[in-house]
C-alpha cells in the first residue's frame, strides 16, 4: 500500500473555510426541514405507502427477471458477435446497432403494440395462455389483468439490456489474453471447454461492474412499464397522485415515490462501486 | 400503390416534424446540461464542503433515481404548484421536459468533467502554480485546455442517449417523434409496421451517424496522444 502523501497543494486558510461549519449546521437544519416535510404529510404517507411497497416488489421482481433475460439474450448475443460464421456476426451487429439507436420507449411500444398483435392474429396471447396455466392450477386469480403488459414490457426491457449486455460481455471475452485459449487448445480442451473453463472464468472478472452498473439502469427503465400500464412503482405514484386536486399533496406523492427508486437505486450503486474498486486491485 | 406504402407517405412530413422537434429538445437541454454540469463539476472539485456536498447530493440523487419519475415530479407536481402560485404559463411539456433533460443530464456530465479533469496530470497543474499562475489562470489556460479533448467522446455518447432518453417526453404530452408515432399509431391501428419502420429508421438515422462521428473523435484522440 502507497501511504497517503501531504498534499502539495499550498494551504490556504480561507475565510470560506468558516462557511464549511455553517454548512453543517444547515445540512443538518434541511434535512430536519425535509423530514418534518415528510412528517406534515404523514396521514398521506401512511395511506400510500402499502401501494408503493407493492409497486417496489413489482418492480424489483420485473427487473430480477429481466435482468436474467437479458443476459441470456446478451450472451447468445456475444457468442454471436465473436462467431467464426459472417452471417452470425451481421445478425447479432445488427441487434445491438438497432436496439442501441433507437429509444426503449419506441422498442416498448413496437413489442407491447404492434408485435403482440401479430402474434394476437396468430393465436398467442400471454394473458390467455397464463390464465389457463393457472387454471389448471386452481389458482387464476393471480394472473393480473395488465399480464399482457408485464410480459411484453419484460421482453423489451430484456431485449434492449441484451444488446447492451452483448458489447459488456463481448469486451470481457476479448479482454482474456488469447494466449490462454491457445494453451487451452493446445493442451487438447475442445473450443467449448477452453470457453467454459479458461475464457468465462476470468472474463466474469471484468464485465461484473459493468453488469451491476447496468441493473441500476434496468430497475430505472422498468418505470417506463408504467406507459405499458403496469403496476410498478411509477405507475402507482401516478395513479395515486393524479386525480389529487391540492397540488402541495400531489407534489409530496411524486416526491414520496421518487425516494422509493432512491432506496432500492443507491444502495446498488453503493455496491457497484465497491465492486470496482475491487476489481481494480490485481488478482 | 399499396396501404402501407401510402401510409409511409403520408406519415412522412408529421414524424420529420416529430424528429426536428426531438432535435430542439436534445440540442437545447444537452447545453443546459452542459453549462450545469460543469458548475457541478466544479463545486464537487472544490475544497469547501458547504460547495462540494450539495452538488455531490444532487448527483447522487438524480442518478439513484428514474427519468420518468423526475419528470413526473416537475410536470405533474412541480407543475401543479406553480399553477397555484399564477404560474401556469410555466407548467408545459416544453419546459418540464428541458427542464428534466438538462437537470438529469448535468449530473452525468458533471462525472464527465470530472473525469476529464483528473485525466490531466497533476505535473501540469504544479508547474503552472509554481509559475505563479493563479488557480483561476491555471484552470482556464492549462487544465481546461487539456481536458476538453478527453471529454469530446463521452460528451458525444451522452447526447446519443439523450436523443433517445427525450422519446419519454412523450409520456407527458409533448410533442416529438415518439409522440407523434403515438398519434399516427392510435389511428391506424391495423396497419402500424410503416409507422415503427418510420419512427426506428429516423432514430437510427439521428443516432447512428452521431456515433459514428464519436468513434471517429476516439480514433483521433488515441492518435495524438
Amino acid at each position: 500500500m502507497q501511504q497517503a502523501l501531504p498534499s502539495t497543494e499550498p494551504k490556504r486558510r480561507s475565510w470560506l473555510v468558516i462557511l464549511d461549519y455553517l454548512f453543517y449546521v444547515a445540512l443538518a437544519a434541511a434535512l430536519a426541514g425535509f423530514l418534518y416535510y415528510i412528517y406534515t404529510f404523514r396521514q398521506e404517507a401512511l395511506l400510500i405507502t402499502p401501494y408503493l411497497l407493492a409497486g417496489a416488489a413489482a418492480t424489483i421482481a420485473i427487473s430480477a427477471v429481466s435482468m436474467v433475460l437479458a443476459t441470456i439474450f446478451g450472451f447468445i448475443g456475444a457468442l454471436g458477435r465473436l462467431s467464426r460464421f459472417t452471417v452470425l456476426r451481421a445478425i447479432a451487429a445488427i441487434y445491438v446497432e438497432v436496439i442501441r439507436g433507437t429509444p426503449i420507449l419506441v422498442q416498448l411500444f413496437v413489442w407491447y403494440f404492434g408485435l403482440s398483435l401479430l402474434l394476437a392474429r396468430l393465436g398467442f396471447s400471454p394473458y390467455a395462455v397464463a390464465f389457463q396455466f393457472m387454471t389448471v392450477l386452481q389458482n387464476n386469480s393471480l394472473v393480473p389483468d395488465t399480464f399482457n403488459g408485464i410480459f411484453y414490457g419484460i421482453i423489451g426491457l430484456s431485449f434492449n439490456y441484451g444488446a447492451y449486455l452483448t458489447e459488456v460481455f463481448r469486451t470481457g471475452i476479448e479482454s482474456v489474453d488469447k494466449g490462454q485459449s491457445e494453451a487451452a487448445l493446445s493442451l487438447g480442451l475442445t473450443s467449448s471447454q477452453a470457453l467454459r473453463r479458461i475464457i468465462l472464468p476470468q472474463a466474469i472478472r471484468i464485465t461484473i461492474p459493468p453488469f451491476t452498473n447496468y441493473f441500476i439502469t434496468l430497475v430505472q427503465d422498468s418505470s417506463l412499464l408504467a406507459t405499458l400500464s403496469v403496476l410498478e412503482l411509477e405507475q402507482q405514484t401516478y395513479a395515486l397522485a393524479f386525480p389529487l386536486i391540492n397540488s402541495n399533496i400531489k407534489l409530496f406523492v411524486f416526491i414520496f415515490g421518487a425516494l422509493f427508486y432512491l432506496a432500492i437505486c443507491y444502495p446498488l450503486a453503493l455496491l457497484a462501486r465497491y465492486l470496482e474498486a475491487r476489481m481494480a486491485v490485481a488478482y | 400503390m399499396n396501404p402501407s406504402e401510402s401510409l409511409f407517405l403520408q406519415a412522412l412530413p408529421a414524424f420529420l416534424l416529430g424528429a426536428r422537434d426531438t432535435i430542439i429538445y436534445c440540442v437545447s437541454s444537452f447545453a443546459l446540461a452542459l453549462l450545469f454540469g460543469l458548475i457541478l463539476a466544479l463545486m464537487n472539485s472544490s475544497r469547501f464542503v458547504w460547495l462540494k456536498a450539495p452538488a455531490r447530493i444532487f448527483i447522487e440523487v438524480i442518478r439513484s433515481t428514474p427519468i420518468l419519475a423526475q419528470m413526473f415530479l416537475l410536470y405533474y407536481g412541480v407543475g401543479a404548484v406553480l399553477a397555484n402560485v399564477n404560474l401556469a404559463y410555466l407548467d408545459n411539456a416544453w419546459v418540464a421536459g428541458i427542464a428534466t433533460l438538462s437537470l438529469n443530464y448535468a449530473a452525468y456530465e458533471a462525472e464527465v468533467y470530472r473525469a476529464g479533469f483528473l485525466s490531466v496530470d497533476r505535473g501540469q497543474t504544479e508547474a503552472a502554480l509554481s509559475l505563479g499562475l493563479t488557480s483561476e489562470q491555471n484552470f482556464f489556460r492549462i487544465v481546461l485546455p487539456q481536458a476538453i479533448p478527453l471529454m469530446i467522446p463521452p460528451f458525444v455518447n451522452d447526447f446519443i442517449y439523450m436523443l433517445k432518453d427525450s422519446a419519454i417526453v412523450s409520456v407527458i404530452s409533448g410533442t416529438e417523434l415518439t409522440s407523434v408515432l403515438d398519434y399516427w399509431s392510435s389511428r391506424h391501428g391495423s396497419n402500424l409496421f410503416p409507422l415503427y419502420l418510420l419512427a426506428v429508421g429516423l432514430y437510427l438515422i439521428m443516432s447512428l451517424p452521431t456515433s459514428y462521428v464519436a468513434r471517429f473523435f476516439e480514433r483521433r484522440l488515441r492518435a495524438a496522444l
